[in-house]
C-alpha cells in the first residue's frame, strides 16, 4: 500500500483569549488508514479537528490537503476539500426523515428525494449501514442517528472523515459494528481520523495514534508497536496506574429501597416503569444504560425532584433503624427528616451549582436556610470552601471566583466536595467523571471509595462500561425506563451489560423485535 | 479545487466573544463610554444650538443645579428628588430582574401605589389624625403596588404566563383606573386639585427631603437584602437556574410571588412618594415613563443599588440639563429625549465591547467562538 | 491596539474633565441685570400641539414687541413639576412674570405664587384667581364665545345658501360638532356657535359628539365621519387636531374650524375659523408690570381688545356676503345691541330661561353658586374669565358625553 498523505497540519496554533488550545501541532493522516487522535479531556483534540472542518480558523500554521495548501474558513469550504466531520452532538433535524437530513443544505443539487434515496441505498450497501431513509430522526436510537450523520458526510463525497468521540454513546455491540464499517471505509481508501480518549479502542481500531497533551503535539506511534501504558504516559506525561481500587463491601445493611416506582414526564411518556432495587451501605451500585433510559429520572425520584405515579422509596435510618418513606417529599423536607442524602447531578452548573456564584456561595446552597436569622452566615461556607480547595486541589484564583470560570474537573471537585461534606449516608452521582482529565477522574473514584469505606450507600450512574465494571460492586442495567438486569460487577463482562442495555421488553406480549 | 489566499477570504473584521474581562477594565470601558457620551451631548447641543461647548454645559449645569454657587439649593433638591424617584423604581425592579422575572410593570405598580395614597388623602384626610393617616397611606400604597405585582407573579408561577406582556398590560389597566378616578374626583375639570391632607412634612423649607431620605434608606436596605439576606440568596438561585433551586428544595413559586410582592410594593412606595411627597394630586402621567427608564437603570447598574445611584444621577443630569438647553434655545423637547436616548444607547452599547471584541483582518479569524 | 484604546479613553476623560470645569466656572458669572424684565412661560406640550403653539406664537410676538426677554419650559405636566418649573424660571432664569397655559397647572402655580409674592403669576383658562386670595395670581381668558358666534353666523349663511340652492330642505339644516369634553368651556363654545348659526338660519339644529381628549386625531376624525353619516351637512369642532377638518375635506362637507386656518389642508371645505390671540393679554400683563400697576384678577379678552379673532374667510366655500354680514354682527356685538347668550334666543327643555345659577367658584362639590342671568342675558365671562355656561339648550342634541 503506497502511503499518500491526505491531510497535513503544520505548526498549527490556536488561542482562545489567554488559553492556548493548540500549540505548534504537526499531524499527518494518510489515505487508507485510521488515525486516532488521543488525548485527555481538554487536550485540544476537538479544537484541532474543528480547524480542519472549518469551524475555527488557526491563528498560526498551515493545512495541506493532498499536498496543496488549503484555507478552510467554513464547514462548507471543508466539504469542498472533501472533509466531513461527525460531531459528538448530532446536528440533525428531529422531525425530518433520514433522507431529508442527508440532503439538507446541499445547494447545487436538485432536491429529489427519490434519487437521493437511491444514492443513500448505494452508500449503505457499500459499507454495510443499516438505515431506513424514510425513518424520522426522533424515532431513532442514538446509534441510528450516528449512522445518519456518517451517511450525510459520505453523501457529500467526503473522503476524509473525522469522528469526534463516536463511541461515547454506543453499546459495546454497536461500537463493534461501527468499527467494522470504519475498517471497510479505510479499505476503500478513505482517510479516517477518530478522536478518542479510550485506549483499548485506539489499540483495536487504528493504524497509528497521534497523542496530544495540554494542546501540544507529543508524537505519533504505530498501534502495532505500542501498549496501553506507553500511550497513557504520552497522554498524561507520567506513568500512572490505571487500575481502579475496589474493596469488598463491609458492614452492609439495607439503606435505600426503591419499590416499583413509575414516573411520567410532562408529555405523558413513561420515563420509569415499575423500577425496583435496593442499595446497601458500604457498596457502590452502578447503573448502566443507553443515555436517556431513565437514569436522570431515577436519581431525581430519589432526591425528591420527580413526582412518582406509583411506587415508593424507603430509607432505613442507620441510627434509629426506622424505615421512612421519601415519597412526595421535596429535597428540603427530605433533609429535614434527617435523611443525609447527597446528590451529584449530571448537569453540574445547571443543577448542582450556580455558575455565576462564587465557590463560597455555592457551598451554602444546601445549608443556607438553616437557623432563624433573616441573614446569611458566610463563615462556615467560607471555611468549607477553603477546605475543599485545599483537600481536593481545586485550581482557582480564589474562593470568590464564580464557579463557571473553573475548568470542568475543578467544578466537579467543588460539587462532589460539597456533597460529601455533609457526611451523607446515601450518595448519588451521575456521570461524575464526564469531561474530566484522568487525574481528576481518579480523584473522584478515590473519593467514592473512601465514602464506600465509611459505609455510605453509593449509586453511581456511569457511561463508561470499563469504569463501571472496575469500580462498582453490583451493576443494575436499565433500558427504556425499566430494569433489564442486575449483575455482579466482579464477574460480568461489558458485552453482557451491552446486551442488557438493548434488551427488548420481555413481558411476554412483545417478543424481541426491538 | 482552487487555491485561495488568506487576505481575499477573510472579512474586514469579525466579532468574537471575549472571555471574562477583568472588572477593572470593564469599568474603564464604562467610564470611557460615559465620558464619550457627555462629550457627544455637548457636541450635538453645540451643533444644534450654535452655542459653544462651555456655554452648553453652563446651561446644562444651570438647568440641573440652578444657582447653586449663589447658595440657592432649590434646584439641587429638585435634581435629587428626580433621582430619588427613578432610583426607587430601579431598586424596585432589581430583585425581580435578578430572579429573571422581567417586570415591565413598574409604571402601573407605581400608579396604583399613588392611587392608594391619593384615595387615603381624600377619603380619610379630614377624619384621621396626621400620624395615623400617614401610616394608612404608607401601608395601603405598598399593598396596592404589591398586589399589582403579585397578580402577574401568580399567573407566572401557576400557569407560566409571559410576565413581560402581563405586567405591560397591567400598566394600561392602572392608567385607565386612574383616568376614571380623576373623572370621579375631579368632576368636570378633569383635574384633582392638590389635597392638603396627608402630605409629607416639609423639612427645613424643603419639600422633597423626606422623599430623598426614604429612597436613600431603601438603597442601603436593598443592597443588604440582595447581598446578605437568605431571601436575596434565594432570588439569585432562582434567577440563575430554577433547576438548581428545585435541587436544593427552594419553593420557586413562593419565591417568585414573594419577590414580585416586594418589587411591586416598592413601586407602590415610588407612587406614594410622588403623590404624598410631591404632587398631592394624581393624573395618569404621574410616573411619566420613569417606570420604563428604570428598567434600563437597573440593568446599567448591574443590579447593584449603589451603581444605580450613579447611573440615575447621570441620566437625570442629562435629562434636566438638556431640557434646559432645549428650552433656552426654544427647541422642541424631543431634543432632550433624543439626547438621553442616545446616551443610554451608548451606555448599553458599551456592554457589547465588554462582552465581545472586534478582530480586524490582520489578526487571524475565528468563525465561531 | 489595547494601549491605543486606553490612551484614547484617557484623552477623552481629560477633555471632559476640563470642559466640565470650564462649565462650572461659567456657572458663577453673574446673571443679567435684575432691572431687565423677563417673562417665563410654562407650556403643557410643545409646538406640536396647536393649543400650545397658539400660546407660543403669541408669547414670541408680544415679548418681541415689548422688547423684553423671555424664557420657556415646555412639556410641563399638570403636577408639582409645574411648581418646580416656575421656581426654576424665577430662580435660575430670573423671570418677573410667570405664565402657564394649561388648566391643570393652576393649583401648582398658586402654590408658587404664594412662595414668590414679588413675582406676578398669570394663568390661562383657570378659575381660582377670584377666590384664591393670592394677590399676585391672575386668571385670563377671552370671550371666545363671541368669536364662535361670528363663526356660527358664517355657518348659518352657508346653510341658507344650501337651502336656497335646494340641496337640503330647511329641516335638514343640521350641523355636527366634535367636542373634547362635556365641560363648560366646550359647552359654552358649541352653544355660542349654534346660536350664531341660528341667528341667520332659524331652522338649524346640531348634533354633538365628544372624544374625551383634547388631541386625538383618529377619534376626532371618526367622530366627524359619524356625524356626517348621521346627516350633518356642516361640521365644526373644539379639539386640537386636524382630524375633523380632514374628515370634512374627504367627505366634501363644509367645516368651520378652531384655533387657526386649515385652508391649506382643506381648500374645498374650510369656511372660517375663530381663535384666541393671546398677544394682547401678554402685552397687557407685561405693561402692567412695567408700570407697576396691578394685573386684573380675571382678565377677559374680547373682540375689541383683539383677543378674539377670525381668520380670513375662504371665499371659495363661504356663502356670498359672509364677510359683510360678519362685520355687521360684530358691530352689534361691540355696541352691545346684540348679546350671544340672550335668553330670548334659546330655550331649555322648551322653557325660557330667566335665572341660572352657574358654578363659578371652584370647590370640591361643584356647587352652583352665582346667578349669571341678568335682565334676560346670560353674562358669560363676567364673574370670572373662564367660561361657565353649561346649559343644554333645545336644538342641540348631545349624542354622547365624555367627562374624561
Amino acid at each position: 500500500m503506497t502511503k499518500q498523505p491526505a491531510i497535513e497540519l503544520k505548526n498549527i496554533t490556536k488561542r482562545f483569549g489567554k488559553v492556548v488550545a493548540n500549540k505548534n501541532v504537526n499531524l499527518t493522516a494518510y489515505r487508507g488508514e485510521i488515525l486516532s487522535v488521543l488525548g485527555e479531556n481538554g487536550s485540544g483534540k476537538t479544537t484541532l479537528m474543528n480547524m480542519i472542518s472549518g469551524i475555527y480558523f488557526p491563528d498560526e500554521g498551515h493545512i495541506f490537503i493532498d499536498g496543496k495548501e488549503a484555507v478552510i474558513t467554513s464547514p462548507k469550504e471543508a466539504f469542498g476539500y472533501k472533509i466531513g466531520m461527525i460531531h459528538q452532538h448530532f446536528k440533525l433535524v428531529d422531525v425530518f426523515s433520514a433522507a431529508e437530513n442527508i440532503v439538507l443544505g446541499i445547494e447545487n443539487g436538485k432536491y429529489n428525494l427519490k434519487d437521493s434515496a437511491k444514492e443513500i441505498k448505494k452508500i449503505s450497501e457499500q459499507y454495510g449501514f443499516d438505515v431506513d431513509p424514510k425513518k424520522k430522526i426522533y424515532t431513532m436510537s442514538v446509534s441510528e442517528k450516528q449512522t445518519v450523520e456518517i451517511i450525510k458526510v459520505l453523501y457529500r463525497g467526503a473522503d476524509i472523515l473525522i469522528l469526534d468521540e463516536p463511541t461515547a454513546v454506543l453499546t459495546p455491540q454497536e461500537t463493534e459494528k461501527l468499527f467494522a464499517i470504519l475498517r471497510r471505509m479505510r479499505d476503500d481508501g478513505k482517510c479516517i481520523i477518530i478522536i478518542t480518549h479510550k485506549l483499548h479502542e485506539v489499540l483495536s481500531l487504528s493504524d497509528r495514534v497521534s497523542v496530544l497533551r495540554k494542546g501540544e503535539y507529543i508524537g505519533t506511534v504505530n498501534t502495532s508497536e505500542t501498549s496501553e501504558s506507553e500511550l497513557t504516559e504520552m497522554m498524561v506525561g507520567k506513568k500512572i496506574d490505571l487500575n481502579i481500587q475496589r474493596d469488598e463491601p463491609k458492614n452492609t445493611e439495607e439503606r435505600l429501597t426503591v419499590n416499583s416506582i413509575t414516573c411520567v414526564d410532562k408529555t405523558g411518556t413513561v420515563m420509569l416503569d415499575n423500577v425496583s432495587f435496593s442499595v446497601k451501605s458500604g457498596e457502590i451500585l452502578g447503573i448502566a444504560g443507553i443515555a436517556g433510559s431513565g437514569q436522570r429520572e431515577l436519581l431525581e425520584s430519589i432526591a425528591g425532584l420527580q413526582r412518582l405515579e406509583y411506587g415508593d422509596i424507603f430509607y432505613f435510618d442507620p441510627k434509629t433503624g426506622k424505615k421512612e418513606s421519601l415519597r412526595d417529599k421535596n429535597p428540603l423536607q427530605i433533609r429535614q427528616m434527617g435523611v443525609r442524602l447527597s446528590f451529584v447531578p449530571e448537569d453540574r452548573l445547571g443543577m448542582g451549582l450556580v455558575g455565576n456564584m462564587d465557590i463560597v456561595d455555592n457551598m451554602m446552597l444546601r445549608s443556607y436556610s438553616k437557623g432563624h436569622s433573616l441573614f446569611l452566615k458566610r463563615n462556615k461556607p467560607k471555611s468549607l470552601a477553603m477546605k475543599i480547595i485545599n483537600d481536593l486541589e481545586v485550581v482557582t484564583p480564589s474562593a470568590s471566583t464564580p464557579v463557571r470560570r473553573l475548568s470542568g474537573g475543578n467544578v466537579q471537585k467543588v460539587l462532589v466536595g460539597r456533597e460529601i461534606s455533609s457526611s451523607p449516608t446515601v450518595l448519588m452521582v451521575a456521570y461524575p467523571v464526564r469531561g474530566l482529565d484522568i487525574n481528576s477522574s481518579y480523584m473522584i473514584y478515590n473519593l467514592l471509595n473512601q465514602q464506600k469505606a465509611q459505609g455510605v450507600a453509593i449509586i453511581f450512574v456511569g457511561e463508561d462500561l470499563d469504569v463501571l465494571v472496575e469500580l462498582c460492586d453490583r451493576i443494575m442495567v436499565i433500558g427504556s425506563g425499566r430494569v433489564t438486569g442486575v449483575v455482579d460487577a466482579r464477574t460480568t463482562t461489558k458485552e453482557e451489560i451491552g446486551l442488557l442495555m438493548t434488551k427488548p421488553k420481555d413481558d411476554g406480549k412483545e417478543n424481541g423485535n426491538g | 479545487m482552487a487555491k485561495k489566499t488568506d487576505s481575499k477570504k477573510e472579512p474586514l473584521f469579525h466579532v468574537v466573544k471575549r472571555d471574562d474581562m477583568p472588572a477593572g477594565k470593564a469599568w474603564l470601558i464604562r467610564i470611557a463610554a460615559i465620558v464619550f457620551s457627555f462629550l457627544l451631548v455637548g457636541l450635538l447641543s453645540m451643533a444644534i444650538t450654535e452655542k459653544s461647548f462651555g456655554e452648553t454645559y453652563e446651561i446644562m449645569f444651570s438647568g440641573v443645579f440652578g444657582r447653586l454657587f449663589e447658595g440657592k439649593t432649590t434646584m439641587l433638591w429638585k435634581y435629587l428628588q428626580e433621582i430619588a424617584i427613578l432610583l426607587c423604581l430601579a431598586l424596585a425592579l432589581t430583585p425581580a430582574f435578578k430572579m429573571k422575572f422581567w417586570n415591565c410593570g413598574a409604571e402601573g405598580q407605581a400608579l396604583v401605589g399613588g392611587l392608594a395614597s391619593i384615595f387615603c388623602m381624600i377619603q380619610f384626610g379630614s377624619s384621621l389624625s396626621y400620624p395615623v393617616l400617614m401610616v394608612v397611606i404608607v401601608v395601603t400604597s405598598i399593598l396596592a403596588g404589591a398586589i399589582w405585582g403579585i397578580i402577574p407573579a401568580v399567573f407566572k408561577a401557576l400557569f407560566n404566563t409571559n410576565e413581560t406582556l402581563f405586567t405591560l398590560m397591567m400598566n394600561y389597566i392602572a392608567t385607565q383606573i386612574i383616568a376614571y378616578y380623576v373623572y370621579i374626583e375631579g368632576g368636570g375639570s378633569n383635574v384633582i386639585n392638590p389635597v392638603a391632607y396627608g402630605n409629607f412634612p416639609t423639612v427645613g423649607n424643603n419639600d422633597y427631603f423626606v422623599n430623598i431620605v426614604t429612597v436613600a434608606g431603601i438603597t442601603v436596605l436593598m443592597y443588604a437584602y440582595l447581598r446578605f439576606s437568605k431571601q436575596g440568596y434565594e432570588i439569585s438561585v432562582v434567577g440563575e437556574s430554577q433547576n438548581t433551586a428545585r435541587y436544593v428544595g427552594i419553593n420557586v413559586k413562593k419565591v417568585i410571588i414573594r419577590t414580585m410582592a416586594i418589587s411591586g410594593g416598592l413601586c407602590g412606595v415610588a407612587g406614594m412618594l410622588l403623590v404624598a411627597g410631591k404632587d398631592h394630586s394624581i393624573n395618569t402621567n404621574l410616573v411619566g415613563g420613569d417606570g420604563f427608564t428604570a428598567i434600563l437603570m437597573s440593568w446599567l447598574g448591574q443590579f447593584n443599588p449603589f451603581i444605580m445611584v450613579v447611573m440615575t444621577a447621570i441620566v437625570i443630569f442629562l435629562r434636566l440639563g438638556v431640557a434646559k438647553v432645549a428650552d433656552t434655545a426654544l427647541l422642541n423637547h424631543s431634543f432632550s429625549e433624543i439626547i438621553v436616548g442616545i446616551v443610554i444607547l451608548i451606555l448599553v452599547g458599551c456592554e457589547f465591547f465588554i462582552h465581545y471584541s472586534i478582530k480586524f483582518r490582520q489578526s487571524k479569524k475565528e468563525v465561531k467562538a | 491596539m489595547k494601549n491605543l484604546k486606553k490612551i484614547l479613553a484617557l484623552v477623552l476623560a481629560l477633555v471632559a474633565v476640563m470642559t466640565t470645569f470650564a462649565a462650572c466656572g461659567g456657572g458663577e458669572t453673574p446673571a443679567p441685570e435684575a432691572s431687565d424684565l423677563k417673562v417665563g412661560f410654562i407650556f403643557l406640550h410643545d409646538e406640536q400641539s396647536t393649543y400650545d403653539k397658539n400660546f407660543m406664537d403669541a408669547a414670541k410676538a408680544a415679548c418681541e414687541e415689548m422688547g423684553v426677554e423671555y424664557a420657556q419650559k415646555t412639556q410641563i405636566p399638570e403636577s408639582k413639576d409645574c411648581y418646580d418649573a416656575a421656581v426654576e424660571l424665577i430662580e435660575v432664569d430670573g423671570c418677573d412674570i410667570i405664565f402657564a397655559d394649561s388648566f391643570g397647572h393652576e393649583s401648582f402655580l398658586i402654590d408658587a405664587a404664594k412662595k414668590y409674592p414679588e413675582v406676578q403669576f398669570c394663568h390661562a383658562t383657570g378659575t381660582q384667581a377670584h377666590t384664591a386670595g393670592v394677590a399676585n395670581f391672575h386668571n385670563a381668558f377671552a370671550s371666545i364665545y363671541q368669536g364662535r358666534f361670528l363663526a356660527g353666523v358664517a355657518a348659518g349663511l352657508k346653510l341658507n345658501e344650501m337651502i336656497e340652492a335646494g340641496k337640503i330642505t330647511a329641516d335638514q339644516a343640521k350641523m355636527g360638532y366634535v367636542g373634547a369634553f362635556t365641560f363648560a368651556e366646550v359647552m359654552s363654545g358649541y352653544t355660542s356657535f349654534y346660536l350664531g348659526a341660528k341667528y341667520v338660519c332659524p331652522s338649524v339644529t346640531m348634533d354633538v359628539k365628544f372624544t374625551g381628549s383634547w388631541y386625538d386625531e383618529k377619534l376626532e376624525k371618526e367622530a366627524a365621519q359619524s356625524l356626517i353619516a348621521g346627516g350633518c351637512v356642516l361640521i365644526s369642532q373644539h379639539a386640537d387636531s386636524m382630524g375633523a377638518p380632514t374628515a370634512c375635506e374627504t367627505a366634501g362637507v363644509p367645516n368651520v374650524s378652531y384655533n387657526g386656518s386649515t385652508v391649506a389642508a382643506c381648500p374645498n371645505t374650510f369656511i372660517v375659523s375663530s381663535r384666541i390671540d393671546w398677544t394682547p393679554y401678554f402685552k397687557y400683563m407685561i405693561q402692567c408690570v412695567m408700570d407697576g400697576k396691578a394685573i386684573d384678577t380675571d382678565w377677559t379678552g374680547t373682540i375689541e381688545s383683539g383677543s378674539v379673532v377670525l381668520t380670513d374667510i375662504n371665499e371659495k366655500v363661504a356663502a356670498a356676503g359672509t364677510a359683510a354680514k360678519i362685520e355687521e354682527v360684530k358691530a352689534k356685538l361691540l355696541d352691545g345691541s346684540l348679546n350671544v347668550f340672550d335668553t330670548a334666543t334659546f330655550t331649555v327643555g322648551g322653557k325660557a330661561v330667566t335665572s341660572y345659577l352657574a358654578d363659578v367658584d371652584t370647590d370640591a362639590d361643584f356647587t352652583k353658586d352665582t346667578e349669571a342671568v341678568e335682565g334676560g342675558i346670560f353674562y358669560e365671562s363676567k364673574h370670572r374669565s373662564a367660561p361657565y355656561f353649561d346649559m343644554e339648550i333645545d336644538g342641540i342634541t348631545l349624542l354622547d358625553r365624555n367627562y374624561g
